[in-house]
């Protein structure tokens, strides 16, 4: 950071002496270039040729990342207006869940085409109300631009999930991630009856996180996963035709309070109190096995033992396998899954209340054991996903960019159509939007052309990350973009020129970029109209 | 969009660009350089002393690097990257560091020439694939074709570089027997060699060669009285997961007596408990019990009476294994179904022999000839702690080369003859292409040729003239039918000359070159890609909004 020395001898001055802030100007230009930076701290990170970014934080982790949400997350920026961003990455995180960087990158060139406008000694309110009219003509011709889609065809969706994932540090794995993205949303999907598109919740779609393995182990599965092992000593490992009890009790000998004690005068009682803790067990096994539950799922219990070592060799004894310590959270997800219901006391501990599922394994892979469970016949539309890498950061990278292609596949459910990708749209909606700057009078006329500008940035920065030449790359793609408006000419990073990116079969969701442009005018406009920064510190 | 970085305030410090990317290079070359000279059957080992004192003599990459403490980011990921190749491949994790970090060399080149690093890593992935091809196509060998020697060169090849190597012939035969008693099938009916099952004793004291491969399994505890027998002939074995202690009240029991005479019987009861377990178990014949807590002093008594052996504080792991070997069960109670406590005789294992040894200062107990499988330790010996340390790595290597080969079934040959290869096949693969990746993949053909190198520095020959040599050779291979056969040649160190390293039996498990490959370009592409630095101040010192304001960064 250059300005720092600088910063020092000024700190001396301004922590005592009450510093005018004064011109709305300089406020708005500092903002402006703390929100700038943001962009382009992130800007190289963009598309399928993007770089990565390594991130030590302060207790010595280093997170490698592409995806702009996490790279923001982590970066622990100071300034507001540049909060304001991080914000704005998360915002499209959470809306569209794909197009984090892209969001942010328009954003700033936004914002310095805001600066240049303001220079002209346009008002800043009049540049927001330029950039709002700018935006609506935009998302129109994107809207129009794109193509509708059926969400039985398996193939276009792929397209989208592939084209989300080829920007990740997991990209040349993409063939095997995208139809998993793919099959867990189609699984999870529930059609809105009588309306479009789908409803998604992607809290039906479980992503376990295991080191060992590569990337190319990673595998969907229909049914359960359980990220450790049985808690059986020598009970079974595989479990055909299982059938399946979830519990919220414990098996362990009760506790007495603190303050209440069992009090042994004779050495009879002695052998009494024993037989009574095997007695006790033993009757909780024995309605376990009167109900015919051959794999017993335990809630995870703070209070005391949910097993005791005598209840593992009584559930070995009656060949049950016993998994422990599900998560309380889990406990809604597992019962989804498994069509069940948890079963909170003995009494009700009946045949009736388990369910049927086809197979139940302990699989033991390089990084430990785990337990699946596949065939749940009463089961609901959810899926599990165990991704697997070669290291902690590989992992946690992989599942980043699993998310990030599921949120692309959902964003196509919930709004079903699809865009041409590599900056297509963006350059379509530029070349429309100056041809309209043409024709509006006054301000508004600046206010659109440099907003077509602005978008063109898309294209720009591919060109630049992939290491063609910017400036031939975007007006190639002008040109292609002025002729007819139909046209779905994008920057192909692959062979390096503008191609049409349909028949390159790159495709993303219309949700992602319609969102990515509303909200990044939306902060652009919010950051225009600040003219002051009060600081109450004290 | 100004391309100028104007100043973006985060709590830390931030570098961008190409600067980055040399540091992260030489960083990665830094940790490179340090296990370089440890490459190979001549190379060197290092002494390294931690921060009490003790001191590891080793020459393998993985625990050279795991001992030392790296700080920068870029240079961790090369140590993850060798540990990584232990846990998967368990040798060449070495190479695959010097690799690692030649291939960032060559790469930061071509960067500072003008190529886009973007270029460069879609050059690799295509030079990795390409090469992970041909070496599968051309240049592997099967075990059928070779037998049982091809195993125990395997295992050579791995203990040559080590220090065991002068012994490599006694220790791979010595592996080899030790892995192939340890196959199980797994639940598809595959073989599998688990080799954690393969104990490994250290005794110092006697020389190396005095080491022993145990038929059973070794078991470091001794009897828990001397008055017990320290030999059984076939023994009866129970493993238990519970003490033979005085039994003990749960927390919230109180004991209250009134009547002193009560109290007694009180305790003799708290004894009797134990006894009758105790009485149960050995009515049913049992003469050796291996027990994971401990044995009161009080019983052992009734082992004595009864002539059985009685062990206590067995590690838990250890005991799992014996019982898989002897079919013991693996009790942690005796209660049965009606809830009594029940000893049956289908819980006893068996095994031909248990008899307690005295090697160095150590008494250990051997189980010999388990019935239910087979199993095997060895004891290693040596002159120092150090030594028997490093026996142990090697031996681990030499165990995990040979498990390689035995499951995945295929050989390359040793001694740079595949990476010589490699690099010949990729610059004429190279020269096919017209695209910008062609320079990326010369480069990755010109890296590999560090291993060769390094082999040829670190036994003190002319590396350009040997390896140039090495070079003729293959390209002859590789563009003549009638040469096909010196694809196997590779470098002999001991002679500084060039030989069929195939029939002179240097050969390594090609999963482990093809993984390690991977890995190594994997490694490369990720410290690549980086092209930004963050890194953020410990969380007490961290910049507030306060401070950057009245910095006057913010305005």
């Amino acid at each position: 950071m250059a300005p720092k020395a600088a910063g020092d001898s000024a700190k001396v001055k301004s922590s005592s002496v009450y510093k005018d802030k004064s011109k709305p100007t300089d406020i708005r230009l500092s903002n402006i270039n703390a929100a700038k930076a943001v962009s382009d701290a992130i800007r190289t990170s963009l598309g399928p040729r993007g770089m990565d970014k390594m991130i030590q934080a302060a207790n010595g982790e280093v997170t490698i990342t592409n995806d702009g949400a996490t790279i923001l997350k982590q970066m622990n920026v100071i300034h507001p207006a540049a909060k304001m961003l991080v914000e704005l990455s998360r915002a499209q995180d959470i809306e569209a869940g794909d197009g984090t960087t892209s969001v942010v990158v328009v954003a700033g060139a936004l914002l310095d085409a805001a600066e240049k406008l303001l220079q002209k000694g346009i008002h800043p309110t009049v540049i927001s109300d330029g950039f709002q009219k700018a935006l609506q003509m935009a998302l129109q011709v994107i809207e129009n631009m794109s193509t509708p889609v059926d969400l039985s065809n398996e193939d276009v969706l792929l397209k989208a999930a592939a084209t989300s994932l080829n920007s990740k540090v997991v990209s040349q794995h993409s063939t095997i991630l995208a139809p998993i993205a793919v099959q867990a949303i189609r699984a999870v999907m529930e059609p809105i009856v009588g309306g479009i598109g789908a409803r998604v919740d992607l809290r039906d779609v479980k992503v376990i996180e295991r080191i060992g393995g590569t990337v190319e182990d990673t595998e969907l599965i229909q049914g359960l996963v359980i990220a450790h092992r049985a808690a059986n000593v020598n009970g079974p490992h595989r479990i055909e035709k299982a059938k399946v009890g979830l519990i919220q009790f414990c098996i362990s000998p009760p506790k007495t309070d603190m303050d209440h004690n069992v009090i042994v005068s004779d050495y009879a009682a002695m052998d009494r109190v024993l037989k009574e803790e095997r007695q006790y067990i033993l009757n909780i096994v024995k309605q376990i096995k009167k109900a015919g539950c051959n794999v017993l799922l335990v809630q995870k219990s703070i209070l005391r033992d949910a097993l005791s070592d005598l209840a593992v060799h009584f559930l070995d004894k009656i060949k049950t396998m016993v998994i422990k310590d599900i998560e309380r959270e889990d406990i809604e997800f597992v019962c989804k899954t498994l069509g069940c219901r948890p079963i909170a006391s003995l009494d009700h501990f009946t045949a009736e209340n388990l369910v049927n599922v086809d197979l139940v394994e302990e699989v033991s892979g390089s990084g430990g054991k785990y337990i699946k469970m596949t065939g749940c016949q009463s089961g609901g539309r959810t899926v599990s996903v165990v991704t697997r890498g070669t290291s902690s950061a590989v992992v946690a990278e992989a599942a980043r960019s699993l998310h990030d292609a599921l949120c692309a596949v959902r964003c196509v459910a919930r709004r079903p159509a699809l865009l041409p990708g590599g900056g297509a749209p963006e350059a379509a909606a530029a070349a429309a939007l100056s041809k309209a700057a043409l024709a509006a009078p006054g301000a508004d006329h600046y206010c659109l052309r440099a907003y077509a500008d602005a978008l063109e940035v898309i294209p720009s920065t591919l060109a630049e990350n992939a290491g063609l030449n910017p400036i031939e790359t975007v007006t190639e793609l002008r040109a292609a973009h002025a002729s007819g408006s139909a046209s779905g000419a994008g920057v192909n990073v692959r062979r390096g020129r503008v191609t049409d990116m349909r028949h390159e079969h790159v495709l993303q969701p219309l949700h992602v970029t319609a969102s990515a442009l509303a909200l990044a005018t939306e902060t652009v406009r919010a950051i225009l109209k600040i003219d002051d920064i009060v600081n109450t510190l004290n | 969009m100004s391309t100028l970085a104007a100043p973006l305030s985060v709590a830390g410090t931030r570098h961008s660009g190409a600067p980055v990317r040399t540091q992260n290079v030489m960083a990665a070359a830094a940790i490179a350089n340090i296990v370089k000279s440890s490459l190979g059957p001549v190379g060197l080992d290092k002494m390294l002393v931690d921060d009490i004192g003790d001191v590891t003599v080793t020459n393998d990459g993985a625990t050279i690097l795991k001992m030392l403490e790296v700080e920068h980011p870029a240079a961790r990921v090369l140590v993850e990257l060798a540990q990584l190749q232990d846990e998967e491949v368990g040798d060449g994790t070495t190479s695959v560091v010097i690799i690692a970090a030649e291939l960032l060399k060559n790469a930061d080149e071509l960067v500072k020439n003008k190529i886009h690093p973007t270029s460069v890593i879609s050059g690799y992935r295509l030079a990795c694939k390409e090469a992970v091809k041909y070496i599968q196509d051309n240049l592997t060998v099967t075990v059928e074709s070779l037998g049982r020697p091809s195993l125990i060169n395997a295992a050579k090849t791995t203990m040559s570089s080590k220090l065991i190597g002068a012994d490599a012939e006694f220790f791979s035969e010595m592996v080899v027997d030790a892995t192939q008693a340890v196959k199980t099938l797994d639940p598809k009916g595959n073989p599998i060699y688990p080799i954690k099952a393969v104990n490994i004793l250290k005794a110092h004291g006697r020389s190396a060669r005095e080491s022993v491969l145990v038929k059973g399994y070794a078991l470091n505890c001794t009897i828990a009285s001397q008055a017990m027998p320290k030999k059984i002939l076939n023994a009866k074995i129970a493993c238990l997961d519970f003490s033979l202690q005085k039994t003990k009240m749960k927390m919230g029991v109180q004991v209250l007596v009134s009547d002193p005479e009560k109290l007694e019987a009180i305790r003799a009861r708290e004894l009797d408990i134990t006894k009758e377990r105790l009485q149960k178990i050995l009515a049913t014949g049992v003469n050796v019990i291996l027990c994971s807590g401990g044995i009161d002093d009080l019983c052992l008594k009734y082992f004595v009476e009864a002539g059985a052996m009685g062990v206590r504080r067995c590690k838990k792991a250890d005991l799992k294994r014996i019982a898989k070997a002897t079919g013991a069960a693996f009790l942690t109670s005796l209660t049965n179904m009606e809830g009594e406590e029940v000893f049956e005789a289908s819980m006893i294992g068996e095994a031909a022999e248990v008899v307690q040894e005295q090697i160095c200062d150590d008494q250990l107990i051997l189980i010999k000839g388990p019935v239910a499988r087979t199993a095997a330790s060895i004891i290693l010996r040596g002159p120092t702690d150090a030594y028997c340390d490093e026996m142990e790595r090697s031996a681990h290597d030499a165990l995990c080369a040979v498990r390689r080969v035995l499951e995945s079934g295929r050989l390359v040959p040793g001694g740079g003859a595949v990476e010589a290869a490699l690099s010949i096949y990729l610059d004429n693969f190279a020269t096919t292409l017209s695209s910008r990746e062609q320079l990326a993949i010369a480069a990755f053909a010109q890296s590999l040729l560090v291993i060769p190198k390094t082999l040829a520095v670190n036994a003190a020959r002319d590396a350009t003239d040997l390896v140039a040599k090495l070079r003729a050779y293959h390209n002859s291979s590789q563009t003549k039918v009638e040469h096909a056969n010196l694809k196997w040649v590779g470098l002999d160190l001991t002679e500084g000359a060039l030989r069929d390293n195939l029939a002179a039996g240097v050969l390594e498990p090609a999963i482990s070159k093809i993984k390690s490959l991977k890995f190594a370009t994997e490694a490369a592409i990720t410290i690549l890609r980086i092209d930004d630095m963050i890194k953020l101040d410990p969380e007490q010192k961290g910049k507030s909004y306060e401070d950057a304001c009245n910095a006057g960064e913010l305005d």
